[in-house]
This record gives structure tokens, sequence and C-alpha cells, in this order.
């Protein structure tokens, strides 16, 4: 039995770790690459759960449908955020970016409010999420089919921003803004299409993930917190970094709640980030450069 | 330049001057109640609904004629479920919109940070929502609470889990607050004292999302029943991966478990669930019916717990108004305390520490997407 616990323990562990990554995938892009310290990140994942439930529950449309719609709803919003409001403070170091997203987040969520309301969504997958045993761990279909998805989000971010021209451009961008300019890159569509990209992931990841669990208005601070978590355990810009933080998390938080106690669980995730910043300030997959 | 800088001035000097005509008129003609309730945060939801029935009880009362002459008004802000937003509100409420009475904070924490302010001001404050027994055991004159109490809910319904439903091997799990905290250990005390053994006592913070490492322990630790304090968010996820996981535990959840949109939010994982709640729209008290109507006629669906909260909070205010024939805060305390008050869920009145009694809290069993109601117990004076 103890065996069969740890097992499980182990396996909830790894998805959950999974599900953390996914949710902090545009945040690591736009927190690690652009340097914004995006605290409307978790409410742009809510807009892409709200979108995600509106769209499966209300209109009946299909899941992937409107998973496609999320992506290109929230990257177009997140252009125009970047063109119109974050492009003002662009350069001014990092209090007005982060009083600018605060004040978006704020924006965001009773926006959200006033149009959906309180109620808790979910939306409608086509996974069943009837338990599936593997030996002696359960878990779902819809969980496997979610770990699978983010699998794929993660490798295609990657690949997308180290073998091609967009991802060239976006890296010489933030490397060297000057530089870059010099060499024909319109840089500012590269800030505006990299926020895009950030947005987009977090509505995607709001809409996979509200599928498994809620939707909710007003959740976005929490789903922020734990993506800044994972960024941070991970190394700021990374996937990889990204990924394993999550893992990290995920397992952490398993089996301290599995053997210790699920009180005190979200100390943990914010316990490995002091000791992360005193020990490896640039996180496990970081890379450790000095910027102008 | 300068000539526009003045126009400006003269511009928002104006619309001074018509803000406070407008409120100069709106305080004649109404009788202000301040309502506090969690708008935005984790307990939005609740808060929301709990406003959505104090809307309703107002209007009622409006469209017979309102109060000595006047139309009651509320007043709703947003206290987050937070002690020190909730104070913020209370001192708007109270120094600003120069409200009557307060109705709120919904958490017991917050309620508890508004009963001294209400004490200084000398204005009545009466919760539907806060459950914490130590509020009414502060000797605070002015606060009411016209809702039971954990301790009140666990005497009433710790028999029947060990005798009817007969759990033995008890695991408790209660949400990281003084609501899950007291509720898990008001039952496991009384539980305790009827023969069952605790084979589990975990917490969790308001917003889980993942309940499988709980849920993993739960299942190790063998128990044949699980008490659970949660409001509809997380009891709803906690219960549809109990199902995910396909544990055949029995859950007994206290918080807003018998609502529409609980049921809706956990689908068929929500069968054969029992909840205590001091509300549920199958009750059949004589005006239940009425309420239900007008209720899902005009929010669109049933009303829950803390619907029937707020409509029961702002209902015994406007009768202790009326019976005070003044808006003079003594005077509504005082008749506050002589309260004789029918609602949906029963007769309140309060003693003199202020907690209601004689009214109905009911166990239900959620079948076929409708909560059954299984029993049902009068709360006693005590």
């Amino acid at each position: 039995m103890d065996m069969d616990l740890f097992l499980q323990l182990s396996a909830n562990g790894l998805v959950l770790g999974m599900f953390y990554a996914l949710s902090a995938l545009g945040l690591t892009l736009v927190f690690g690459l652009m340097r914004v310290v995006n605290f409307a990140h978790g409410e742009l994942y809510v807009v892409g759960g709200l979108i995600g439930w509106a769209l499966t529950e209300t209109l009946g449309l299909n899941f992937f449908v409107t998973l496609a719609i999320v992506v290109v709803v929230l990257g177009a919003a997140g252009y125009l955020i970047d063109r119109l409001l974050i492009t003002w403070v662009r350069g001014q170091g990092e209090e007005p970016t982060i009083l600018l997203t605060i004040g978006l987040s704020i924006f965001i969520t009773n926006t959200a409010l006033l149009i959906v309301g309180t109620t808790p969504q979910t939306v409608l997958s086509p996974f069943k999420s009837k338990p599936l045993f593997l030996g002696p761990v359960v878990l779902t279909q819809s969980r496997l089919f979610l770990v699978a998805i983010c699998a794929a989000l993660i490798v295609g971010a990657y690949l997308l921003i180290q073998r091609t021209g967009l991802g060239r451009a976006m890296r010489a961008t933030f490397q060297d803004p000057m530089a870059a300019q010099l060499v024909g890159i319109r840089t500012s569509h590269i800030y505006g299409f990299t926020f895009a990209l950030g947005a987009a992931f977090a509505g995607a990841a709001g809409m996979l993930l509200g599928s498994i669990y809620v939707v909710q208005a007003s959740i976005g601070g929490v789903v922020s917190l734990k993506a800044f978590v994972v960024v941070i355990l991970g190394g700021m810009g990374s996937f990889p970094g990204a990924i394993v933080g999550g893992l990290i998390l995920g397992l952490a938080e398993a089996l301290w709640g599995g053997y210790v106690n699920t009180g005190y669980v979200d100390a943990i995730g914010f316990g490995l980030v002091i000791v992360m910043l005193l020990v490896r300030p640039y996180g496990l997959f970081g890379k450790r450069i000095e910027r102008a | 330049m300068q000539l526009c800088k003045r126009l400006k001035r003269g511009a928002f000097i104006g619309l001074l001057g018509l803000s406070a005509m407008a409120t100069a008129a709106s305080a004649e003609d109404t009788i202000k109640i301040g309502v506090i309730q969690p708008l935005t945060g984790s307990v939005a939801y609740n808060g929301t609904t709990d406003v959505n029935g104090s809307k309703l009880a107002a209007d009622e009362i409006n469209a017979k004629g309102g109060l000595l002459g006047k139309k009651i008004e509320l007043v709703v802000e947003d206290g987050q479920c937070k002690p020190a937003n909730s104070v913020n509100a209370a001192e708007k409420l109270i120094q600003r919109d120069k409200v009557v009475a307060l109705s709120g904070a919904f958490c017991s924490s917050a309620t508890l940070a508004v009963m001294p302010v209400a004490q200084n001001y000398k204005i009545p404050l009466i919760t539907g929502v806060s459950s914490s027994a130590p509020l009414t055991e502060k000797g605070n004159q002015w606060f009411f609470r016209a809702t039971e109490t954990d301790a009140l809910l666990a005497k009433s319904f710790a028999k029947i889990l060990y005798g009817e439903i007969k759990l033995r091997k008890v695991a408790y799990i209660g949400v990281n607050d003084d609501f899950g905290r007291g509720a898990v250990a008001e039952f496991e005390k009384q539980m305790k004292d009827l023969g069952a053994t605790t084979v589990m006592t975990e917490f969790f913070e308001h917003g889980t999302s993942d309940f499988y490492t709980l849920l993993t322990k739960l299942k190790a630790s063998g128990a044949d029943g699980v008490f659970v304090a949660a409001e509809t968010q997380d009891g709803s996820i906690f219960v549809k991966q109990k199902a995910e996981l396909g544990l055949p535990v029995k859950v007994f959840g206290v918080g807003s478990w018998a609502t529409s949109d609980f049921i809706k939010l956990t689908g068929d994982a929500s069968e054969g669930i029992y909840a205590a709640v001091p509300y549920a729209a199958t009750m059949t008290t004589p005006k239940n019916k009425g309420f239900v109507e007008a209720y899902t006629a005009r929010f669109k669906e049933a009303p829950g717990k803390y619907s029937t909260a707020g409509y029961n909070a702002i209902s015994i205010l406007a009768q202790a108004i009326a019976r005070a024939n003044s808006t003079d805060a003594e005077k509504i305390r005082e008749a506050l305390t002589k309260t004789d008050y029918e609602g949906p869920n029963g007769h309140f009145q309060f003693d003199a520490k202020g907690q209601a009694s004689g009214f109905t809290v009911v166990l239900v069993q959620l079948t076929k997407g409708s909560p059954k109601v299984v029993d049902s117990a009068t709360v006693e004076e005590h």
C-alpha cells in the first residue's frame, strides 16, 4: 500500500506539474524574454477559459475549433495590449510596467465580472473523466490528453523561438534592441508579437485547464502567483526551465501534501522560490547574463 | 490654456455641486441599508447570491410601499471577505452614505473585524452567513446573527451521520479558514462523543483546483465517510475529482452544497452526496414556495443558502425599522432584540447574545440533480 501511495502521489504531482508548466508558458515568454513583469497573466488565462466556456457550453462549438479561436483572439488582444499600452512605458524601468499590468489585471477582472458574473463555469471537453487504472495508479483520459497537448505546445513554442526567422528576430530584439533595429528588424512588431504569443499561451492554458477544473472570473491572481513560482524556479525565458520548474512544484506539493499535510501546501512553492533566489537567482535553466 | 483650465475647474465644481445635490435629495427620500459582501475574490460567487437575495427583499418591501413612507435603498460594497477591506467598506457606508444599519460581511473573520466598527458608531450589524461560534460571545450588543453556528449544526446532525448513515471511520476536510476549521472541529467533537474514530484531518486553501493529493490520502486512510466543509467552487471540484478517482467513500458536506450551480458543476458526480444546510430550495416551509418562485423569476436560478441569508437579513432589518417606527439606531437595535420573523427557512428570534434560533436546518441528499430533504431539525435556543 505504501508503494502504491507513493506512485499515485508522484503521478498526481507529475500531472499537476505539467499543468503548472502549461499555465506558466506565456509568462516565461513575456517575463523572461521581454522583461515585462506581467501581473495580468492570470487574467489573460481567465479570459481564455471564459471564452472557452462561452463557445463550448453556450454555443455548442467543437472543443478544438474553440481552442483555435481562443488562441487567435487572445493573440490579437495581446498584440493590441502591447502596441497600445505597454509601448508607452517601455524602457522606463520595471515599476511603470508593473503598475500598468496590475491596473490591466484589475480592469480585466472587473470587466469579466460585469459580463459573466461570479458563477464558476466549466469548459466542455470531448475527453472522458472516468477513472483509468494503470496498475495501482488512477488517472483520467482527460488528464492524459492535457499532458500530451501541454508537451506539444511546449515543443512548438521552443521550435518557434529557436528555429524560425521570427524567433531569431525575437531573440535578437531582446538581446540588443538597438543592434536589432540597425540590421532591419522592426522591433516594435517583435515586441507586439512576443506579447501576443504570451497572451495566446495564457488563454490556451486557461481554456485547457478550464475543462478539468473550473473557470471563474476572479481566480486570475492565484494563477499568476503560481506561474511566477514556476518561472523563477525554472529560469526566466527558458522552456525546459518552465517544464522542470512546473514538475518540481507539482511533485513538491503532492509529496508534501501526501506525507505531511495539505493545509500549508502553498507555502512550499514560495519556500522553494526563496531558496532558489538565495542559491541560484537566475533559476535552474536561466542563463547568467548581465544586462546593460 | 488658462481659459481651458478655468473652464475645466468650473465644470468640475459644477459636477461636485450636482452630485452633492443628488446625494442630499436621495438622503431625504430613502432609508439606506449598507450591505458588505465579497463581490470579488474566491467567494465572490457566494457573496453575489447573498446580494441578490438582499435585493429581492428590498424590492418586495418597496413594492409594498416601503418603510415609514420611504423606500429602502441598499448600498452594496465589496468587502472581499477580507477584514481590512470590510472595515473600510463599513467606515465608508457609515460615514459617507449614512446607512442606518449594516448587513455583512460574509466570512467570519471579516465580520469579526466589522463588529467593533458597528459598536463604535452605534449602528446595528446583522449577518446571515458568518457561522463561527465565538462571534456572538463577544458581548457586542449591536451584532445579530440570523443563521446557525457550526456548533448548532454539528449538534443537530452528528447523530444522523452516526446512527443512520452509519459512519464509523471518518475523515475531515475543511477549507483553511475559520469557517472550515470551526466546522471540522465541531463535527469531529460530536462524532467522537458518539464513538466514531477520526482517520484523517486535512485543510486546503480557498481556490484550490487540484484535490488529487488529498483524495489519494483519503483513499489510503480507509475512511468510510468524509466530512467536507467547503463552498460551491472548491466543493464541486472536490466532488468531481473524487468521482474521477472512483472513490466509494460517502461524502457529507457543509457550506453551499445544495445549490443549483453546485449540481450543474458536478453533474453525475454529486449523486448520493449528503449535505447539511440551513436552506434548500426544496424545503416545504410555508414561506418557501413564494420565495423560490420570486427569486427564480428574477435571477433565473433557484435560490441557495446565501440568497436566503441575504433575504432574511434585509427582511429582519426592515421589520425592526418598521417596529421601531424610526431610523434611530438605538431604537432599531431595541426592535431587533424583539425580532419575530417568519422566513423561507422558518422562524427567527434572537437571544440576549444576538444569536437566532427557531429556524430550520435540513439534511439533504442530492438525488438526480435535486436536493432531497432527508431530515430536518429546528435550531433551539441554547
